[in-house]
């Protein structure tokens, strides 16, 4: 009789350990901090601890949550994963750089800049930090094709279009600034251009946040379909229990910088563990 | 957060058993209620093996619907194991094993059908129960043609089925949500009362639909909340109450025994 050898999927993104403190970075800032001290401010060095020993895999084709309110660092572990930010210690691993044996915080800042081009793309709440709202929608996706090499005029406008098409943007706006879009209609043009280059790994923060009912419910949609379709690894920030239980399958629960409860997503909202997590679905169920 | 450690199987599980649970508890400790325990199952053992339809009875409470959420890990257990036969024929716990793995099972070997439809909003009927069908390994085009063929089985109008599925009627999504959880039938299926929501002609349809599973090796482990489509349907009938099995056998035997707690309509 052969016994469990079922093996977890191989993961497209790897994160250990992973900590950001804002101030003092010494051992000493972390006691005192998370859930059971209910804080992320060190009492020894005032040091905030945004986030600590947070760890996840990631496979192809799969989208996990991390959900919590506001404070509690989900976000900031998107920055450090995006590289919009370092992390303070922790390691990050996509199979795309070295075949997941290169820890990318190790990079040179250009080379890890380079990852946003091929290897990663962040969606961000605000289409401001993905977008430049002064430039055309065409011109926005053209923006990672040039960058990774593409040269010729029409089929950069081929690729573009093809991508305006997908997130359901009228062609006839393609090269109307981005300033003159309704919030719905930037955040399609953010997500088109964070797919331009097919990256293996998307990282999504709050990316309804802030739009009308319908208009969320279309990006959602939208979303849905892509990650299905796409096979893209997934990591979705959200405070909205809608958002995860439609987009995820696993989630992670942060408070005060810490990683409280992990588990699938049904198995999350139906039968939570942590005092924690029974607050947020109690909230959420109203 | 809590780490169940994996284990060894151990050598006395029936050889050919698609489900054995062994020694399964649970309770909930509810942390807003401050800290208050509700115990729900202490100490179950149940066994399926393919093309086996196993039913559960006892009274409201007694633990079945609980039972059927902690084999599908929508509960976590808090003690035992729940051994579960792949189709690559590994004897794995999902009690134990990693959520990634739970959820790849999830797609392929182990459906739940629940009283209530679980589907994605704004999404047709058709791609809703065809979906199910691609997740379980099925081309696209079979598994449209799979999911007309069982829309039309359990009576699902073809007007309809462009239609989102959340905005049918209850009897509507429960067939519809049947019709997805039988496409491509999963080795084990779990049934939570799949036919509350049905009057008769089209409750009829859904328990024949359920029936011809037997026939595709499925196991079944199922909770109805009446007499008929257990007798209909169940190979064996398993009577849980104060979070106990308290009888175990067929259901001509179990079902005219009074001494057990059956809140059926006898």
């Amino acid at each position: 009789m052969s016994t469990a050898t079922v093996a977890p999927p191989a993961w497209a993104l790897k994160v250990e350990g992973l900590g950001r403190i804002y101030g003092d970075p010494s051992p000493e800032s972390v006691p005192g901090t998370g859930p059971e001290s209910g804080t992320v401010i060190s009492p020894a060095t005032g040091a905030v601890v945004a986030a600590w020993d947070v760890g996840f895999e990631v496979a192809p084709g799969e989208a996990l949550g991390i959900i919590g309110e506001s404070g509690s660092g989900k976000s900031t572990v998107m920055r450090c994963i995006a590289g919009d930010e370092d992390a303070t210690t922790g390691t990050i691993n996509l199979r795309g750089v070295g075949d997941g044996t290169v820890d990318v915080r190790t990079l040179d800042p250009s080379a890890r800049r380079g990852l946003r081009l091929h290897q990663l793309s962040a969606v961000y709440q605000d289409p401001a930090a993905g977008l430049n709202l002064d430039v055309t929608a065409g011109g926005n996706i053209a923006d990672p094709l040039t960058a990774v090499g593409w040269r010729h005029y029409g089929r950069i406008r081929e690729r573009a279009a093809s991508l305006l098409r997908r997130v359901e943007v009228p062609l006839d706006r393609m090269d109307d600034l981005v300033r003159t879009f309704s919030g719905g209609m930037r955040q399609r043009v953010q997500i088109a251009k964070a797919l331009a280059n097919d990256p293996p790994v998307l990282l999504l923060d709050e990316p309804t946040t802030g739009l009308d009912a319908s208009v969320a419910a279309g990006v959602l949609d939208l979303l849905r379909e892509l990650l299905e379709e796409t096979g893209v690894a997934a990591v979705v920030v959200s405070h909205d229990f809608a958002v995860i239980d439609l987009l995820t399958r696993r989630v992670l629960v942060m408070q005060h910088g810490r990683v409280v409860e992990s588990g699938l997503t049904d198995q999350l909202l139906e039968d939570p563990q942590h005092p924690y997590s029974q607050q947020l679905v109690a909230a959420a169920r109203g | 957060m809590t780490t169940l450690q994996p284990s060894a199987p151990p050598a006395d599980l029936p050889a050919g058993s698609v489900l054995s649970v062994r020694g399964l508890r649970k309770d909930f400790t509810l942390h807003t209620i401050d800290g208050r325990v509700v115990e729900a199952l202490h100490g179950v053992d149940l066994d399926v093996a393919p093309g086996e339809h196993v039913a559960l009875a006892g009274t409201s409470g007694a633990g079945k619907s609980t039972l059927l959420r902690c084999v599908y890990r929508t509960y976590l257990a808090g003690g035992g194991h729940i051994w579960f036969r792949t189709a690559a024929g590994d004897l794995v716990d999902v009690a134990a094993l990693p959520d990634a793995t739970v959820a790849d099972l999830r797609g392929h070997e182990i459906g739940y059908v629940s009283q209530f439809l679980k589907a994605q909003p704004r999404r047709s009927v058709l791609t809703t129960v065809a979906s199910a069908g691609t997740a379980r390994g099925m081309a696209r085009d079979a598994a449209r043609e799979a999911a007309a063929a069982a829309l039309r089985q359990v009576g699902i109008a073809e007007h309809l089925w462009d239609m989102h599925a959340t905005v049918l009627s209850g009897g509507q999504k429960q067939r519809v949500n049947i019709a997805a959880g039988t496409i491509a039938p999963p080795r084990l299926l779990l049934l939570d009362e799949p036919v509350s929501a049905l009057d008769p002609a089209n409750r009829s349809a859904v328990l024949d639909l359920i029936a011809r599973l037997e026939r595709t090796g499925t196991a079944v482990l199922s909770v109805f909340h009446d007499l008929d489509a257990i007798e209909r349907l169940a190979t064996r009938v398993v009577v849980l109450g104060g979070g106990r099995v308290l009888a175990s056998g067929p259901p001509e035997q179990i079902l005219r025994d009074s001494s057990l707690p059956l809140e059926v309509a006898r």
